[in-house]
């Protein structure tokens, strides 16, 4: 998958990019791809079986996976849809947008009042409404981009958020269109010989969806206007000069990127079969925001790869805590400081690197068994944190009493002790010295290198 | 009268409070290009701590020493983090205080619970400064008001009768240039950044005894100070405290008109078709108080798009 990718996005972080011209970081400082040791044919065949055999994984999932994980499948395939479309913006056109709701919500609703007024009768059938999503967020995006794209940087971000707080506002007040707190709901009605009952058919159709976007999308990338998304990030002054109409592009780019947000909000209208205006919170903005570019947004997957990943942990492990969101923040913070590309830059940089596999597997291992130390060191606190300070375990406190124990991955632990918090603290600082050895070492091999 | 005459002083009182978190946050962005998203997160965590200490050491105390230490939060914020991915550029930047805010939010949340705490206003300070309309008008609004002209007054003085003023005012307009000269621009931003975030925090300490003090309370002001900081141009203190006011007294003065557009195309005849046609028409102004700011913040960026009082674009 990356070596296309490659040439489409040479590894610089987007909108960085653009707003700062005079840095450009790569991923990797010590080769380019041309002096990579891996030959491109052979990251070629890697990166298509990788491929294909995700494709045959998606199309098996539903007869191997449970019910409840069949539905956190089309969740992380409506998520993972998103994001794409967000980066579209964002990644490939340098254009943060921090309103991305809008258009998602927007998708939704048009596919919600298409169900309800089409009942899937007729030649737009159930599987097909998903394209008024597409519709909906089009026409948003037209407006929307028109008045946003009129400035850039900074600005443009603002204006997005101020677009899509102005339609959270003004939502709850339409009840006509947006059907007030109630929402708007709708029934799957069946066509082509499918019940649209089952979840498996749901899959099926999200599947077909999203994938037909994806490629969609990524053949965009390959379109002469495609190519020119990369221009406005890079430098929209010289297309100016190149005699382009940098607006129209950016507007026209806007208008992509939220019609296939509209399609992800379609599809998830389709899931819940209702909607209400609880879309449009900045939440949903934020989430695509995190997601894409903990998934890096250099890569054309990258954000999918983001959004499925935490999609899926987020169903994961919202049953055992109540600081999902926390652990969002967390990822997304330490994403940012030390793996500026995301995820899928970590494997720009093995690709490119000129070591030997066997080099950077130890590297790599170092790195990771420090931050699992850390991660579990704060994981334990912030457990053991939530569970000390929760109202359930407040009310037990009697005055005078030493603080009872808690059960916490199965073991007894007194919130009182110190050793209770010695155990977190060792490991924290184990981590830390563990990642500071391996940076260290890290460095001394580059440094060899170039001396 | 009596309508105009109190949303006229409540207006401008929660103005001088919008101004209090967004001078930091205008001062932040001339200086370092940086839209601090994390910077509602410091008037929070200012609300919250001053919560907590005035159990322990009384109410002014607390609200000295809480923005103190929001302003050494601010200034960890800056050395640690945003200088660490300074290089990336302004996006990553913006993208890392973006994540700064959602983990301020959720630790608060840890902490406190996820509902609004019972913060008041000290039963000494609750009093009525004088009687308007028959009401008792609260002396504490009053107070919140003077504490932060007060700060205009100061910051206004320390940046443009100061020697640190003046450095500090190169270190916005040219940080290259200053830095040649000698000056330490890094400690410069990092002093603004801890001063700012301390404003927010001081806003917060005082704010979030009137107001409620919830873990929402950052992403709720937040949207309406960037609103503040843009309409007024980014980086121009002059600039924030003109719209500051402009949105208090636009958010105060709205909820209270009973108006919807329909009633305004009754005098040309079309209201009646206006309210056939329903949707946004028939909608009352005041219901749409909260949508305002945002119409009046496009209508800036693509009017002027450099804010009332900006300069830089």
């Amino acid at each position: 998958m990356n070596e296309s990718t490659n040439k489409v996005l040479p590894g610089l972080p987007g909108s960085a990019a653009k707003m700062r011209p005079d840095v450009s970081p790569t991923v990797s400082a010590t080769a380019s791809p041309a002096t990579s040791l891996r030959s491109p044919a052979a990251v070629s065949l890697a990166s298509r079986l990788l491929m294909v055999s995700v494709l045959l994984l998606l199309l098996i999932a539903p007869f191997v996976l449970p019910q409840a994980l069949v539905n956190a499948a089309i969740q992380m395939l409506i998520a993972a849809l998103f994001a794409t479309a967000f980066n579209v913006l964002a990644g490939q056109g340098g254009m943060l947008s921090f309103g991305h709701a809008a258009y998602f919500g927007i998708g939704a609703f048009a596919t919600l009042h298409a169900m309800n007024a089409l009942g899937g009768a007729g030649l737009l059938p159930t599987p097909l409404l998903p394209i008024f999503g597409a519709l909906g967020g089009c026409l948003l995006g037209l407006v929307a981009g028109w008045f946003s794209t009129q400035r850039s940087g900074v600005y443009f971000s603002m204006i997005t958020l101020a677009l899509a707080e102005l339609l959270h506002a003004l939502a709850p007040h339409l009840t006509s269109v947006f059907g007030g707190e109630a929402g708007v709901s709708s029934m799957r009605m069946p066509a082509w010989g499918l019940s649209f009952g089952e979840p498996m058919h749901v899959y099926y159709l999200t599947l077909a969806w999203v994938l037909a976007s994806l490629g969609a999308l990524f053949f965009f990338t390959r379109t002469p206007l495609g190519r020119l998304t990369l221009g406005l990030r890079e430098n929209a002054m010289r297309l100016k000069f190149l005699g382009y109409d940098v607006h129209a592009a950016r507007v026209m780019v806007f208008m992509i990127s939220a019609s296939f947000a509209g399609v992800a909000g379609g599809l998830l209208a389709m899931n819940n079969e209702a909607g209400n205006y609880v879309l449009f919170d900045v939440r949903l903005s934020s989430e695509v925001v995190l997601n894409a570019y903990i998934g890096g947004t250099g890569v054309f997957f990258g954000p999918a790869l983001g959004a499925a990943v935490m999609t899926f942990f987020g169903y994961a492990v919202s049953d055992l805590t109540r600081s999902w969101l926390l652990y969002q923040g967390l990822i997304f913070v330490v994403v940012m400081m030390f793996m500026p590309n995301g995820l899928s830059g970590v494997v720009l940089w093995w690709q490119r690197s000129q070591r030997s596999s066997a080099v950077l597997a130890r590297y790599a291992a170092g790195w990771s068994l420090g931050a699992l130390a850390c991660a579990a060191a704060v994981v334990f606190s912030v457990e053991l944190l939530q569970r000390v300070l929760g109202s359930d375990y407040q009310s037990q406190l009697v005055d005078a009493q030493p603080w009872p124990a808690i059960t916490l991955f199965g073991r007894d632990w007194l919130p009182g002790a110190v050793s209770t918090w010695l155990l977190p603290l060792l490991l924290l600082v184990a981590g830390g010295l563990i990642l500071n050895r391996v940076t260290r070492a890290w460095d001394a091999l580059n440094e060899e290198e170039a001396a | 009268m009596e309508f105009f005459t109190v949303s006229l002083i409540n207006g401008t009182i929660y103005g001088l409070l919008l101004f209090m978190v967004s001078a930091g946050l205008t001062l932040i962005f001339g200086m370092m290009g940086v839209l601090n998203f994390a910077h509602t997160s410091f008037y929070m965590v200012g609300a919250y701590l001053a919560y907590t200490l005035q159990t322990f050491i009384g109410f002014w105390p607390a609200v000295i020493i809480a923005p103190l230490i929001v302003g050494l939060l601010g200034v960890v914020v800056e050395r640690w983090f945003l200088r660490r991915v300074h290089r990336y550029g302004h996006a990553h930047e913006l993208l890392l205080t973006f994540g700064l805010s959602f983990i301020i939010a959720e630790i608060i949340k840890l902490f406190f619970g996820n509902y609004p705490v019972n913060y008041q206003v000290p039963a000494s300070l609750s009093f009525a400064a004088f009687r308007l309309f028959g009401t008792d008008y609260p002396f504490y609004r009053l107070m919140m008001g003077l504490v932060s002209l007060l700060m205009f007054g100061l910051i206004y003085l320390l940046l443009s009768r100061t020697r640190i003023g003046i450095v500090v005012r190169s270190a916005i307009y040219r940080p290259a240039m200053a830095e040649t000269l000698g000056h330490n621009v890094p400690l410069v931003f990092m002093g603004v950044f801890g001063v700012g975030a301390a404003l927010a925090g001081l806003a917060g300490a005082i704010a979030g005894a009137f107001y409620t003090t919830n873990p929402n309370m950052a992403l709720e002001l937040g949207v309406l100070v960037f609103v503040v900081v843009v309409i007024g141009g980014l980086g121009s203190l002059e600039g924030a405290m003109l719209s500051s006011i402009l949105i208090g007294l636009i958010s105060s003065f709205a909820v209270g008109v009973d108006v919807s557009l329909a009633d305004a195309l009754d005098y040309v005849g079309a209201g009646q078709w206006a309210r056939d046609l329903g949707g946004l028409m028939t909608l009352k102004v005041s219901s749409l108080a909260a949508t305002i700011p945002f119409a009046l913040m496009l209508l800036v960026l693509l009017v002027r798009p450099s804010g009332l009082m900006g300069e830089k674009e």
